[in-house]
């Protein structure tokens, strides 16, 4: 039986359909069977970040209304071996499906691959009712800043209230420059409001532009630093034990002054 | 503006003082405004205030003799709300709704509670995050957990936070204006004790060590280390 994993973040912007195109493909890479899922009826951006808009040929709309079987609405990857698209319709909007869609549609996919990811769409209403209807499991992308952590805060709320557990969370677009001169928040600070478990930290990585431009997901550039830091959250989520390493590159001096400024 | 909730109906507002509930008609409405008001605004209420008693504040006597009586027994009919007076608001004592910038006050009033002596409190074992709101209008509530900015916890009483209170706080409600909001690390956006509203010394960064809030002097909500009650 497979995983079912919604990726969510309430705020929008913050990296969910990168996160979701990344990992899905990092699972592949690792010779996991996937379903990439876009819940983002009317808004959908997953199958430009995967590079697959030409070959959307029926959407989980069809199969909701019984157009195709479920196996044909996915789209087969182009570069990697068990990786599929289930694309979201362009045509309607959120609340043409129902929370039952999506979840008979994850329990269908859950007894043939082994993960199946959600991408979520922005807000807390229909669109992520939809996406984290049928989810064991969460993973909620948030970027360290107040407003994307005070969403975030909300959507682990109404995730636990749903009894989807775990909840991993996900920093992106973390800056080492910027926490250490002290404009950004650092690990220890989004992890102490939130209070979830962390699967992984991405750094900021202007190649993520790039790639989505491009129809490549990141992870195929070996040397970039987002690319290994959502390989090393795909091995975290195979079960692989993984440490998250430390990016926040300090000096002496700053961990000095840091010590000074905490104990004050 | 006083960011209070019982301010987003402000032609009929609810409203707890020192000595129980006050039901506050602002003037100039007709007695059909007055009912659908007091509808909406006891609607907003998430408890039952069945058997409870109210003082009704006209802020001038618009509203005649026959038409407040039509409201007592509507109020009891309807809510089992039983009215103890009708103050008709001759100008000399104007019920406090009037908002102050930063902290806003009212005029205390007799008998209400003074000690958290015999009051309940309740135990809550998790964080409030963002946008959940916990509340025990009978007593004091303890968060065993953080509460999180755009989170709220409202107690009758006293509220202890044994970790970061980030979000807003509204202690005595009930009219106790000996109520304390007591956090591990205070970093509040909002603080409420009674009537009094603080922003400004709120918004604080956390000290690092535990604080409390309580109506200092000249019902200022002041904030000081906390040693021991």
């Amino acid at each position: 039986m497979g995983k079912v994993i919604v990726v969510t973040s309430g705020k929008g912007g913050v990296g969910k359909t990168t996160s979701a195109a990344n990992l899905g493909t990092a699972l592949a890479l690792l010779g996991k069977s996937v379903v990439l899922v876009d819940a983002d009826v009317g808004l959908r951006n997953l199958d430009i970040v995967m590079g697959l808009e030409s070959r959307v040929v029926y959407t989980s709309m069809d199969v909701i209304e019984k157009e195709c079987e479920l196996n044909k609405a996915l789209v087969r990857d182009r570069r990697v071996n068990g990786l599929m698209l289930l694309a979201a319709s362009q045509k309607n909007n959120k609340d043409d499906m129902q929370p039952e869609h999506m979840k008979a549609i994850c329990d269908n996919l859950r007894t043939t691959y082994d993960f199946i990811l959600v991408d979520s769409p922005a807000g807390i209403e229909r669109g992520f009712r939809n996406a984290s209807a049928g989810a064991d499991e969460a993973i909620v992308v948030t970027t360290p800043d107040v407003s994307a952590i005070r969403d975030a805060d909300r959507i682990i709320g109404l995730l636990q209230n749903a009894e989807i557990e775990p909840i991993n969370l996900v920093i992106n677009r973390f800056s080492p420059q910027l926490v250490g001169n002290g404009s950004m928040m650092d690990q220890a600070d989004v992890l102490d409001i939130l209070n979830i478990d962390l699967i992984g930290v991405v750094p900021e990585d202007s190649g993520v532009i790039t790639s989505t431009n491009r129809g490549i997901p990141l992870v195929y550039e070996d040397g970039s630093p987002g690319a290994q830091a959502y390989m090393r959250i795909a091995r975290r989520l195979t079960g692989q034990r993984i440490p998250i390493p430390d990016l926040e590159q300090k000096g002496l001096f700053s961990s000095l002054l840091n010590w000074f400024t905490k104990n004050r | 503006m006083v960011p209070n909730s019982t301010m987003v109906n402000s032609t009929v507002v609810l409203r707890a003082y020192k000595d129980g509930l006050h039901l506050i008609i602002k003037p100039h409405l007709s007695i059909a405004e007055v009912e659908v008001a007091i509808q909406q605004e006891i609607s907003r209420m998430n408890r039952s205030l069945a058997g409870a008693t109210v003082q009704i504040d006209l802020k001038s006597p618009t509203l005649n003799d026959e038409e407040i009586d039509y409201l007592r027994s509507k109020l009891r009919e309807n809510y089992d709300l039983i009215v103890r007076g009708v103050d008709l608001g001759d100008d000399s004592a104007s019920p406090p709704i009037a908002a102050a910038p930063t902290t806003h006050t009212i005029s205390q009033r007799a008998d209400v509670p003074s000690t958290r002596e015999g009051e309940p409190s309740r135990v809550v074992p998790y964080t409030i995050r963002s946008g959940q709101i916990e509340e025990f209008p009978q007593g004091s509530l303890i968060i065993y957990g953080d509460v999180n900015s755009g989170g709220e916890v409202r107690a009758g009483g006293d509220i202890v936070v044994l970790g970061t209170l980030r979000g807003s706080a509204r202690a005595g409600t009930n009219g106790r204006l000996s109520a304390v909001i007591i956090a591990m690390d205070f970093a509040p956006l909002q603080l409420q004790i009674g009537n009094c509203v603080n922003r400004s010394t709120a918004n604080q960064e956390s000290r690092g060590y535990p604080e409390i809030a309580r109506i200092g002097e000249e019902n200022v909500i002041i904030i000081e280390k906390f040693v021991k009650f």
